[in-house]
């Protein structure tokens, strides 16, 4: 797989065209019922997709994430179980293990010109997450990068539209393995959506994860696109 | 005239003097007196508060003091802005000195970021200035110094050394010989009235004709509401460093000589006082 870095073409997302995938997004979350929405802003008309689910995750504390062997990382994806519940399962849950509930906000970046992906988590009794129990829930594969500078990939920011306290995953790395991906389909098959492609690949590392049906999804033909 | 330097050191050494106050609820052994510091209007509550939190923590036990934090009027104050901003945003039309409560319980998660250690006041100023340099070179300028020179920048702030940290700042603040001036201009603007926090959207210096955009310019394409007057009169200040500069100043010049140390313009949309 050919790795562009800099100095390959880079591949930017203006905003209407971010607004146009997010249309799209939303429309195929509708048709499988995924949960995501676009929430537009009542003064300047710009918005975010929204996404609220909650998570079952194991009590027992993750294994040791410097563990690097291939049974250790099995372990570890099996241990952090997540399963979506929905509102009447969630009273269900038995008392070992923790429900919490996630919120994810996919918010245009016009500085770097990509989306970025904020979320908050807190426990059902209310209490938000601390920085250092969103780290520690970073899936494992993932671990080493965040360990590697933890300040530049997930950190506490204010929410640019509402104002309150999200975690965020940095867009300012976003450019490089976005611009490798599309490079390609870029040139021969410009029906890419952006956002689609972008989510599937950030949202793991925070515990969100896109049906495999959002691949199939084929824009619409339209004189626009360039 | 003064030279265009002299406002960089205005700029970096401005004071507001602030009275601190421990709020009434916290649980004291004795009595807390308030304690007096002259705020730097360029930095960050956080980052400037250890004898103020030292202050109030010999009057307290141990158990009784969890994570600091500000709150003005019932407001609580958002560290992560330099204090300059708040105070423009929240008290400029006020008496001196400012009087801040302090807390040490109840932190408001859902209005304040933590701020555990002085690593997250690092990471936060160094976000905006990587952020502030996208917009202004595309990253390049800020992408191609070393650990080293960011690491200056941090420690010219946390320092208060103007020379130190303009050693390396300055680099981000030129662009090449044939362009006029930065890509976009990084600026925010604030309105303590709204839900949303801050306006910022991409502005160009450089107009297509090749003339200098004014700050006038840059309000009237973002926040309208700010320049034209409602009733022939104008309602609202446009402040930045506790001045209204003239709205007829290019943005660029204002870009490059009265941003924050993080490199953005911070812009304060306020009631004008009605005296």
């Amino acid at each position: 797989v050919a790795c562009s870095m800099a100095g390959e073409e880079d591949f930017f997302l203006e905003e209407k065209r971010f607004k146009q995938h997010c249309e799209e997004f939303v429309k195929h979350s509708q048709q499988i019922g995924d949960g995501w929405e676009w929430r537009t802003s009542k003064d300047l008309g710009d918005g975010y997709l929204s996404k609220t689910h909650f998570q079952v995750r194991n009590r027992h504390i993750p294994p040791d994430p410097k563990e690097k062997n291939n049974d250790n990382v099995e372990q570890t994806l099996l241990a952090h179980v997540e399963e979506s519940l929905d509102d009447s399962q969630v009273a269900g849950v038995c008392a070992a293990e923790e429900v919490i509930r996630y919120e994810y906000h996919v918010l245009y970046s016009s500085s770097y010109q990509v989306p970025v992906l904020y979320f908050r988590a807190c426990f059902l009794d209310g209490r938000p997450l601390t920085l250092e129990e969103i780290w520690r829930s970073v899936h494992a594969c993932y671990q080493d990068r965040l360990q590697e500078g933890p300040w530049e990939t997930i950190t506490q920011q204010e929410h640019p539209i509402l104002g309150q306290p999200f975690f965020v995953l940095h867009p300012c790395r976003t450019n490089e393995f976005i611009s490798a991906v599309l490079a390609g389909p870029q040139k021969h098959n410009r029906h890419t959506n952006y956002i689609i492609l972008w989510l599937s690949t950030v949202g793991p590392v925070v515990g969100l994860n896109l049906p495999l049906s959002y691949a199939k999804v084929a824009p619409e033909q339209n004189s626009n696109t360039d | 005239m003064t030279d265009d330097k002299d406002v960089l050191r205005d700029v970096w050494f401005g004071r507001i003097p602030t009275c601190f106050t421990l709020y009434q609820d916290e649980i004291t052994e004795r009595e807390a007196e308030p304690y007096y510091l002259l705020l730097p209007r360029i930095s960050y509550l956080t980052l400037v508060t250890d004898k103020v939190k030292k202050h109030f923590q010999k009057v307290m036990k141990q158990e009784e003091v969890s994570e600091i934090w500000f709150e003005y009027e019932g407001t609580p104050l958002k560290w992560h802005y330099p204090i300059g901003l708040l105070f423009d945003l929240h008290a400029s039309n006020t008496a001196l000195p400012w009087s801040i409560t302090v807390h040490f319980k109840n932190f408001p998660e859902k209005d304040l970021l933590h701020c555990h250690s002085k690593d997250v006041i690092e990471a936060h100023f160094m976000a905006c200035i990587k952020e502030a340099d996208a917009l202004k070179h595309k990253s390049q300028v800020i992408n191609e110094m070393q650990k080293k020179d960011h690491k200056q920048l941090w420690m010219g702030l946390q320092n208060d050394k103007f020379e130190q940290f303009w050693a390396i700042n300055r680099k981000l603040m030129e662009y090449p010989p044939e362009e006029n001036g930065f890509r976009y201009i990084p600026f925010r603007i604030y309105q303590a009235t709204t839900e949303r926090p801050f306006i910022q959207k991409l502005f160009r210096p450089i107009a297509t004709g090749g003339h200098l955009h004014t700050l006038g310019d840059l309000l009237k394409d973002v926040c309208p509401s700010a320049v034209a007057p409602e009733d022939g009169e104008q309602k609202t200040q446009v402040m930045i460093h506790g001045i209204e500069p003239m709205l007829e100043t290019p943005i660029q010049w204002l870009s490059e000589h009265m941003s924050y140390p993080d490199n953005f313009l911070h812009i304060s949309i306020i009631p004008r006082p009605t005296d």
